[in-house]
């Protein structure tokens, strides 16, 4: 059999190497003895830690890791946290994100200072950004601490009119009602 | 059209091909933007486009299962794709073969790593000349490999059937109209796994390890090109 090299193309079902010799890593399943490839991609041969795995030339499914920046609406407030479905992955737009797909903002990740009134921050169907603090819990912790995070669309929770910004104020234009919110900078400005 | 009077003449068949030869055969996977993976397939007068979209969020809710995804797949033929106008949306026959796709192609998925999401497989004939189950599945195949979903192997399938009493690979309409036997064969290439075999006619015990046999050979020559259309979409270009 020809040994596989770092640099090598595979496509899945390749074979790699025996289970003697490594360990699969990404990309790499093992069954019956033997080490396969399960992604499409260039081989990585980890020589001193016995790993052999495949980096992806194929962009897969999009997954969560800490630091991601993640776009998502607001589905319920409570006391200490917001309940957030994540919409998309930024960088990722093209494709849907796979479970888990929940997030929680905890009230002392909101804002860079202290948050004494959480309904003051978020209310249902706001679209937030948020970064990824730990992806491995479920709900995906979230944090909008930082000027580039927090709130980028809000509706009047009034009559369901977007909310217009006025310095650190939000007035809606239909009936005139003054709301807060956790504010990116960029606030209504289009860019996820 | 008039039945011939023999389908094969000299050991060869109405278009020329010797009884063990696949049409000619072309793959290419990443044609659609908008879908996460695809796959284009040509056999023969053959044509078929395979979408694949997920892993992602599984609506109905109620049909999510709690530990792994759920494939789903659906084969669909346009109305365009045979002679007499085929009327659009599901029917007996599509239904069925839907269900034998989803069911040769989930043996190499890695379903577990996606607990309550779904996985969906479109399979769209565009245009038919017997064997587009199997094509439909080699398509399918390639396409969620471009969809860089995690995968055990690809899944190669052929049609093998009898022929005025000859075994025959890859039959066209009118070898499967007028023919005795059709024998569509979905494999797991590496582990020499069936996961797909449908009769329609009858074989002799013998001739069915034959016609299994030539099936077989088939596979790996369709696996071979799957992998070609692969490494041409992914593989670094030398010089390039």
């Amino acid at each position: 059999m020809v040994e596989v090299r770092t640099g090598d193309f595979v496509v899945p079902g390749d074979f790699l190497a025996t289970t003697e010799e490594f360990v699969p890593g990404e990309g790499a399943y093992e069954e019956g003895g033997k080490i396969y490839a399960s992604s499409t991609g260039v081989v990585l041969v980890d020589a001193r830690m016995k790993r052999i795995s495949v980096f992806s030339r194929v962009l897969g499914p999009p997954t969560l890791k800490r630091d991601d920046v993640v776009v998502g609406r607001v589905d319920e407030v409570r006391d200490q946290s917001a309940n957030v479905y994540i919409g998309v992955l930024r960088g990722r737009e093209d494709r849907e994100l796979p479970l888990p797909n929940l997030g929680m903002i905890h009230i002392s990740q909101t804002h860079t200072g202290y948050v004494k009134d959480l309904a003051k921050q978020f209310k249902p169907g706001d679209i937030v950004r948020a970064r990824v603090l730990n992806a491995r819990r479920e709900p995906v912790q979230l944090t909008t601490a930082g000027d580039e995070l927090g709130v980028i669309v809000a509706a009047c929770s009034r009559c369901r009119a977007l909310l217009e910004r006025e310095g650190t104020k939000l007035r809606c234009p239909n009936c005139g009602n003054v709301e807060f919110r956790k504010l990116a900078n960029d606030y209504r400005q289009g860019v996820l | 059209m008039e039945k011939p009077e023999k389908l094969i003449v000299d050991g060869k068949r109405l278009d020329g091909r010797a009884p063990d030869e696949l049409r000619p055969l072309k793959i290419e996977a990443g044609v659609l933007k908008r879908a996460d993976g695809s796959a284009y397939v040509e056999l023969g007068a053959n044509k078929v486009l395979a979408a694949v979209y997920g892993p992602r969020e599984m609506h109905p809710r109620h049909e999510q299962q709690p530990d792994i995804a759920v494939l789903r797949c659906r084969y669909a033929m346009a109305p365009f794709s045979v002679e007499e106008r085929k009327r659009p949306g599901p029917d007996r026959r599509s239904v069925e073969i839907s269900k034998v796709t989803r069911e040769a192609i989930e043996p190499v998925l890695f379903l577990e790593l996606y607990p309550r999401s779904v996985i969906d497989v479109f399979i769209e004939v565009l245009q038919a000349d017997a064997g587009t189950r199997t094509a439909g599945i080699n398509a399918a195949a390639v396409a969620l490999a471009d969809a860089g979903v995690p995968m055990r192997d690809l899944v190669s399938a052929v049609a093998v059937g009898k022929v005025d009493g000859t075994i025959v690979l890859d039959l066209t309409k009118e070898e499967d109209q007028w023919g005795t036997t059709d024998m569509p064969v979905a494999i797991v290439p590496r582990k020499k796994m069936i996961t797909l075999l449908q009769m329609d006619g009858h074989f002799t015990g013998a001739e069915f390890k034959q016609a299994l046999d030539l099936a077989f050979n088939a596979c790996e020559r369709i696996y071979e090109a799957q992998r070609q259309a692969l490494r041409e979409r992914y593989a670094i270009k030398q010089g390039g």
